[in-house]
């Protein structure tokens, strides 16, 4: 467990490095933002509230979405399919700890950074220019910190997933466009999942993505009667099980194809 | 000129053929590619449901705007590929840049053809789908006018995209890292093109009317074929500058290009 944390430590520190890189993402997604804002608050027209949503809140959500981005690495995580492809897997398997523990105390590290230095001052300057809401409750804070931290669970054991295809293929980025660009779409990123159609919803709710963004919204914006949100951090908790253990037998498999060459 | 552009196609033909090897992958790129942007308009469809409209515009009034930037944006970033300032900004960093410098052949042209990546046609295909099924389910009168003045936006969007390009690749001469903020130009004022530009706080739409004047480039034109009232009341012929607004930034960027290229100097890799 000590090795663990000093895995966050470093992989924290290691994020901490590229300052000039973290500025940048912070102004992109700053604007792009202030688009959606736009786009939202335009749709809202006159209405005061929509599906339980006011438009104060519809704000809010745009800020917490962009917040998440560098948190759950929203867009792309190529990092371990990297290390497939030019043999630094090699190494990474000799650690004395499980390969999953090892890419998952880096992206702790990884994930705590980007939400320190990306999502909190996005959600500042929300609350400075356009006005956010905040759960009213000790009790709801820490539901939104629980759904957080299940929330990373989800999306890593997720991106560790889809990374591992690259056993079987030679170039399996495109592979990892499709599995991203879906999760953005149906995890509640583009849109909050209420706005869709019901029919739409209750698909989506049989994938593991809408735990990922569109519970911690849910959560936050409070538009979920107590025991729903009991209900809900469960479902994010089992999602993370089921990922973590299809992840373990898929990696299984794929080290038994895995052949290193010295040299 | 002639044996430029013969040279051209034949670069760009052995690019086309190498990512035509793998077959599958390419397959796979090029749906995910046009995905993307479908997953994203597909969003927009369904909230339109529940609100019927965004400031006055229907759902196919907005897919007109959205089906006609995003088809134009894969094909300028498809032609312009070997500017994408971040590929390039790899380029410069690596030393590739200065390899081109050693060949006898024209610096411009070597950018040109040394990256065309085919999968973008993915974007075009679903830009151009939306576009074309916007146009279905709009009730619009079509005139002589109209039918000329549609390819010279379409073509306008390509050249002030590419423009945008182009200048982003330039900044890396002096930053070499590529940066990022340059994404809030390209992709953002993509993102923003898509939709109509009276949603916009006021500073936003100042800055995109007066600063980088986007505005002429498709929602101008896009009141004049919809025949939609103007609500900033421009003078009457602002819907004819697209093409102006659009090779003006071009041919500026291609300008400061000239003057990037005279001020640059290796970083040594």
């Amino acid at each position: 467990m000590r090795l663990f944390w000093e895995l966050v430590l470093t992989s924290f520190h290691r994020q901490l490095a590229y300052r000039a890189a973290i500025l940048a993402g912070l102004a992109t997604n700053f604007f792009f933002g202030l688009l959606r804002l736009a786009v939202l608050v335009a749709l809202f027209g006159d209405q005061i509230a929509v599906e339980g949503v006011s438009k104060q809140a519809a704000i809010t959500y745009t800020g917490l979405a962009q917040a998440m981005i560098g948190f759950l690495s929203l867009f792309s995580w190529y990092e371990l399919m990297n290390t497939i492809y030019t043999g630094g897997i090699a190494s990474d398997l000799l650690k004395p700890m499980g390969y999953f523990t090892y890419w998952l105390g880096q992206d702790v590290g990884r994930a705590l950074a980007q939400l320190i230095m990306r999502g909190l001052p996005i959600m500042a300057a929300y609350a400075i220019f356009f006005g956010i809401v905040t759960p009213n409750s000790p009790a709801q804070w820490v539901a939104v910190v629980i759904s957080l931290v299940l929330a990373l669970l989800v999306s890593f054991s997720w991106r560790f997933l889809v990374n591992l295809a690259a056993f079987w293929y030679p170039n399996a980025l495109g592979i990892g466009r499709l599995a991203f660009t879906l999760s953005l779409f149906l995890s509640g990123f583009l849109m909050p999942l209420r706005f869709f159609p019901d029919w739409f919803q209750r698909i989506c709710a049989f994938t593991p993505f809408p735990y990922t963004i569109n519970t911690v919204v849910e959560v936050y914006l409070g538009v979920l009667p107590r025991d729903e949100v009991i209900l809900s951090l469960a479902l994010q908790l089992i999602w993370a099980i089921i990922l973590m253990l299809a992840g373990q037998i898929v990696l299984r498999a794929g080290i038994r194809k895995l052949v290193i060459l010295g040299g | 000129m002639i044996k430029s552009l013969l040279l051209y196609f034949r670069l760009i033909s052995i690019q086309i053929r190498s990512q035509l090897h793998y077959r599958f992958p390419f397959l796979l790129d090029l749906i995910a590619t046009g995905f993307i942007t479908l997953l994203g308009f597909l969003s927009l469809v369904f909230v339109f449901q529940r609100f019927g409209h965004i400031r006055g515009w229907t759902l196919a009034e907005v897919a007109f705007l959205y089906g006609l930037v995003d088809s134009a944006f894969g094909l300028m970033d498809m032609v312009f590929s070997g500017f994408d300032p971040q590929a390039f900004g790899r380029k410069v960093r690596f030393g590739q840049f200065d390899q081109m410098m050693l060949k006898p052949v024209n610096l411009t042209l070597q950018v040109f053809s040394s990256e065309f990546i085919l999968r973008r046609l993915g974007r075009i295909l679903e830009g151009t789908t939306i576009f074309i099924i916007s146009i279905g389910l709009l009730d619009m009168t079509w005139t002589f006018g109209k039918l000329v003045y549609l390819p010279v936006v379409y073509f306008s969007t390509v050249a002030f995209f590419g423009g945008l390009f182009i200048i982003g690749a330039t900044v890396t001469f002096w930053t070499i890292e590529s940066i990022e903020v340059v994404n809030i130009f390209t992709y953002g004022g993509t993102e923003m093109m898509s939709y109509p530009m009276h949603i916009y706080q006021d500073f936003l739409r100042r800055f995109f009317t007066y600063i980088i004047p986007a505005i002429f480039i498709n929602y101008y034109p896009a009141l004049y074929f919809l025949d939609k009232p103007d609500p900033f009341n421009m003078p009457e012929y602002a819907y004819l500058l697209s093409p102006i607004v659009g090779f003006g930034i071009l041919s500026i960027a291609l300008a400061f290009w000239r003057v990037g290229i005279r001020h640059y100097q290796s970083t040594g890799t």
